[in-house]
Order: C-alpha cells, then structure tokens, then sequence
C-alpha cells in the first residue's frame, strides 16, 4: 500500500508535467499522459500488467513495463540529443554574429611588409592603423 | 581570391602556415575558433582578416563563419586550407587552375590521387571507409572525402548550407555538393603528415560520433 501511494504521487506529477508539456509539444504531452494513466491503472492493478504481458508473450507484468521504460527512455534520450543539438545551433548563430560584428582587420600594412621582405613588389599603401577592430556593417567613415 | 583559414589552437604552427600563404596575393582569412594559446595574436600580425568565435564551436563553424564572411566581401574563388601545417601553398593555384579549365564549382584536395604518398595504415583503412560511405550515401566518386583543401567559386560556395559544426561537416559539405548538382572535380593534393598534425586531426573513434551526428541532422530535416 505505501509504495502505491508513493508511486500514484509520482505519477500524478507526471500526469501534471504532461498537462504543461501539451501546450508546447503536443506529441510529447500525449505520450506523457498515456504512460502516466498506464502506470497509474497497473499501480493499482498489478495483476492485469501479467495478463498483458501474457497476451503479448513476455512472461510477467513487470517484465512487460521493464521493456517499456527502455524504449520510452531511449526516446528521451534521442528527443533530448535534438534539443541540445537545437540549442547549440543557436549559439553557433549568436557566437558567429558576435565574431562577424568584430572583424579585425589585420591590416595590409603587415601583409605588404612580409610580402615586401619576401618578394618586392609594389604593395597596397601601408594602413596607419594596422589593428583596428571595424565593424563590418553599420559603419561610417 | 579569399583562403579561408580556420584555426583552433594553432600557435606552434600557424605562423609557418601563413607565412607561406603570404605574398600570393590572397586574401588570408583566418577564423580563430576561440583559441586561448595567442594563435590569434599570431594570425593578427600576419594575416588580412582574423574573424574570432567568442567560444569553440568546431572546425565545421570556422569554416562556415569564414565562406560567409568571403562570400560577403564579394569573393569570386575561395579555398580552405587548414592551419596545422599539413598542407602546401602551391597545391592552391592547382586547385583555381582545375576549376576554370574543368568549368567546376568544387576543386577537392586528394592525397590519393597521382603521387604516392605515406599515409598511415590506419589513417589510410578510415579513409578508404569514409570513401564508401560517401559513394553509398551521396553517390560522389571521390578518393578522398576527408580533405581540408578545397576551393569553390562563388556559386560553388553559396549553394553549400552547412550546419554542422564539429567534425561531421567534411561529409556535410559533400552531401551539400552532390545536393547542389554543380560540376565538383578532384585534384591531387599533398598531405603532409607530422606527428603534430596527425595528433590534431581526427581519430578513428570520431567517426562513431560524425555518423550519430549526421543521422540526428537527418531527423531533424
């Protein structure tokens, strides 16, 4: 009995992170409820998980939701995998508009000095200032 | 002309490297991928253009950060050229040559093609792996698929959507070349093998993560 109170608490927990998830991501948000109401029902009937398992040919219940929750922790796993790699593009996009928004344009002068000390050839005018940070757009004069 | 060079922690060999870019009349562009080694004091003193990444984010972004930055300065030929040294200056105008003559848009580097070369057993049975792979998945002929050195004109270049940021994007940019159905042609290249490149480049355990890399980007398409 006390370890089914506790078990329909967490599940109840579940079953209220899937009512929030709903609204974002439908999908998720089902296959939460459906796992949390399942869970729930063979919580408080453990023996109607043996005859599914039965059914379906796996010896007993609890080897029935054994398997399940590998399958449905892969599926986080993966579901997980796509958000960080989502996330990591975005910082890809803001570090590399930060980086763009920052050129620094090293300067033909030291490129015209090496240039001129290796083969001598008219180089562009040497720039005064050799390391100047410009910005690459939104810049006047 | 734009040579795209990206840089993560290259202090000890990239000043070799641009030193022998130099003096060809190129624009040297170097993406220093948050390096905290000076590499990108180095690269300022010696190059045209150091864009910085504020963080690492991988060799697959630098170049990417670096194509756009070409291609909005208006480059008309833009090559790749890796900063740790395994690489040499004079295969670049080869590469320019084959893709006017050939009329192409991608001139690939190979280290198998012509010259007989010393590549390590191990490194030589992954490549010959990435090789088929690539015939199996994007249906290019190629004999290498894994080299830094490759030039694109600018319709070359432009047509390439890369989103990969780490070490699967040498396979993305051949997906997106045989997406692009532009003319790609290979050109013999030579590798340059020191102890301190082969240290830097990638291990046979990478390839693990490029295929999980590529198969999740195929799920989120």
């Amino acid at each position: 009995m006390i370890a089914q109170a506790l078990l329909s608490v967490l599940l109840g927990g579940v079953l209220v992170y899937a009512w929030a998830e709903y609204r974002r991501s439908p999908l998720v948000g089902a296959l939460s409820i459906v796992a949390g109401l399942a869970g729930l029902y063979f919580v408080w009937m453990p023996s109607h998980s043996t005859l599914v398992a039965e059914f379906v040919g796996i010896g007993r219940g609890v080897d029935l939701i054994l398997y399940l929750w590998v399958c449905i922790s892969l599926t986080v796993m993966l579901n997980l995998h796509l958000k960080l790699r989502a996330q990591q593009e975005t910082i890809t996009k803001l570090a590399r508009s930060i980086a763009t928004a920052n050129v620094v344009e090293a300067a033909h002068a030291t490129a015209a000095a090496v240039t001129a000390e290796e083969a001598p050839q008219p180089g562009p005018p040497a720039a005064a200032d050799a390391h100047t940070s410009r910005q690459m757009r939104g810049q006047s004069a | 002309m734009y040579v795209i060079c990206p840089a993560f922690n290259e202090a000890r060999t990239i000043a070799g490297v641009l030193a022998g870019l130099a003096g060809q009349g190129y624009e040297i562009v170097v993406v220093d991928d948050g390096s905290s080694d000076g590499t990108r004091r180095v690269a300022e003193t010696m190059a045209t253009t150091v864009i910085s990444h504020p963080v690492n984010l991988g060799q697959g972004a630098a170049l990417k950060t670096g194509i756009d930055y070409a291609l909005s300065r208006g480059a008309e030929f833009i090559v790749t050229f890796d900063t740790d040294g395994q690489h040499r200056p004079s295969d670049i105008p080869r590469l320019l040559d084959a893709l006017v003559r050939e009329r192409a848009d991608f001139a690939l580097g190979s280290r198998f093609l012509g010259g007989a070369q010393r590549t390590p057993v191990l490194r030589r049975l992954l490549l010959r792996a990435a090789t088929l792979f690539t015939a199996v998945t994007t249906g290019l002929r190629l004999t290498d698929t894994h080299n830094g050195l490759r030039a694109f004109t600018r319709r070359g270049a432009a047509a390439l959507r890369l989103r990969q940021d780490r070490m699967a994007h040498a396979s993305e940019i051949l997906a997106e070349i045989a997406r692009s159905r532009l003319r790609y042609v290979e050109v013999p290249v030579t590798i340059d093998y020191t102890e301190y490149s082969l240290a830097k480049g990638q291990r046979a355990g990478d390839f693990v993560m490029i295929l999980l890399d590529l198969f999740a980007h195929k799920l989120r398409r």
